[in-house]
Order: structure tokens, then sequence, then C-alpha cells
């Protein structure tokens, strides 16, 4: 969603080109993120020459504040999307920042891994707005990626195993 | 307004911007270096949108207030306490990525 894709666009800025190509995953519902990714691809490609990248939608896990018992229903829905495109772009670096989105991708990778078909390294960057508590993904998410990343100190004491850089975007 | 690609061009000709709490808005705002006045409004907002707003006031980078109060704050409001915010920094999570991908 909008505010997530501007941030991770951000957190893209300065990877090198051995990033690539880079595969977009976000929700079908989501009407602003295509542009903007478009647009920082463009960019991009006015710098390297070699730059590849795919756009996918899966449908959106949870609305904001939807139910619990709703939204696994909705999330399960959208694991059993998200499992075949996964399987078929076989990342080798899942990247993400918060969005319901991230959820149902990052099981699948994680699903891959365990079934010895792809091992992807999951790293999970909490969004910015976070500075005392994580967001629903982060709490699920700081459990099954193998880097956990906050901007913000206060959450670094309150999740050890989490990794402060320092703010990012 | 709500429909365009960017306010940027708005935000660079503005003298003083007054925003609801949402991070994008605060962001941009602070990163154009133009004064903020963040509004909050705790009914209507998540929690967490206002995570990010108190802590950009308690280190002073924005002014803050709710509805009720917002003239009161244009009338006696100093921007000049206002401190400058540092831009963030993906080049450190660039080199950090670099480390664990190898």
């Amino acid at each position: 969603t909008g505010g997530h894709t501007a941030e991770i666009l951000r957190l893209l800025s300065c990877l090198s080109e051995s990033y690539s190509p880079r595969h977009y995953i976000f929700a079908d519902s989501d009407k602003m993120s295509e542009a903007k990714i478009r647009s920082f691809e463009q960019k991009r490609s006015e710098t390297f020459s070699n730059s590849q990248f795919t756009l996918d939608r899966i449908p959106r896990s949870r609305e904001v504040r939807q139910s619990w018992i709703s939204s696994v229903v909705t999330t399960l829905y959208s694991i059993l999307y998200s499992l075949p495109l996964t399987y078929k772009l076989k990342p080798d670096l899942v990247l993400c920042n918060g969005p319901g989105t991230c959820v149902p991708v990052c099981i699948s990778a994680l699903l891959l891994g365990l079934l010895g078909i792809k091992r992807a390294i999951i790293v999970y960057v909490e969004s910015i707005c976070r500075v005392e508590t994580l967001s629903l993904s982060g709490k699920i998410l700081y459990y099954f990626s193998d880097y956990f990343i906050v901007q913000w100190p206060d959450l670094k004491e309150k999740y050890p195993k989490s990794i402060y850089l320092g703010r990012l975007v | 307004f709500r429909f365009k690609d960017s306010l940027a061009e708005d935000l660079g000709r503005a003298d003083l911007v007054i925003s609801h709490a949402g991070a994008g808005s605060c962001l941009e705002t602070l990163e154009k270096r133009k004064p903020i006045i963040v509004v909050t409004n705790e009914k209507l907002m998540n929690n967490h949108q206002l995570e990010l707003a108190k802590q950009l006031h308690r280190d002073g980078h924005v002014l803050c207030c709710n509805c009720s109060t917002l003239v009161e704050t244009l009338q006696s409001m100093d921007l000049s306490t206002l401190k400058p915010f540092p831009p963030g920094q993906p080049e450190k999570f660039a080199l950090f990525l670099d480390k664990v991908v190898g």
C-alpha cells in the first residue's frame, strides 16, 4: 500500500545492480503503488542499463481493523494465491516492510524453504512510523524472518533479536 | 488534492504546513525543511499513527495540536524552536544487505 511502497522504494534507492531482477508484489486493491514503482524503476534505468523488474498483484490479506477470524481466512486465501507465485519467482531474497500483503509472501517463501525447493533470506524492515510498537505483520515476522530491522531504539530494546541501524528512510 | 501524484511542488512553495499526522505527510514536509504543525485527532486515528507524531514532537521537529487548539497554536507559535530533521540513510541499509546476502 501507498505509504509502505514509498518507504520500501527509499530503502531500495542505494542498492547495487546485483539486486536484480526485482519482483514487486502488492495488493490487488492498491491503486497507487504501481505508478510509484514504475517511476522508481524508470529513474533507475537511467543509471543502470540492465534494470529488470516485474509487478504482481495478490489478493489483499487484511483490511485495516478487519476482525481476527476473517483476517485468518483472507490471509489463508492470500497464501494460497501467493504460493504458486513465489514458487515461480523462486527469490533469493525477500524484502518487506510491513503491509499485510507481505505476510502471505513470506510464509510462502518459508514453505518453499522447508520443502527444500528454494531457501530465501527474509529481511523485514519495520516502518519508520513504528516508534514504540510493532505492526501486526512485524509481530508475526519477528519470529519468522532471518533479519528483522527496526528504525527506532525503543523497539530494539523491546525486541532484542531485532537490528537497529538508525533511521533508514 | 487527494489524487495529485505529488505534493512536492506545493510543499516547495509553502511557508508553513498544517497537516494531519500521516507519516508520509510529516516526513515529506520535514525533508523539505518546512515548518509543520501536526494536527492530531485521536478519535479518528489508528493509535500507531500517533507514535511518529509524538516522537517527532518530543524531538522538537514538529509542533503538535488538535483541532480545537489549532487557532491558539497558530497565534502563539514560535517556529524558530523547531529543529531540523536529519535525513534517513538508506545507504546503511544497502551496506547491511550487501553483508548478509554476500
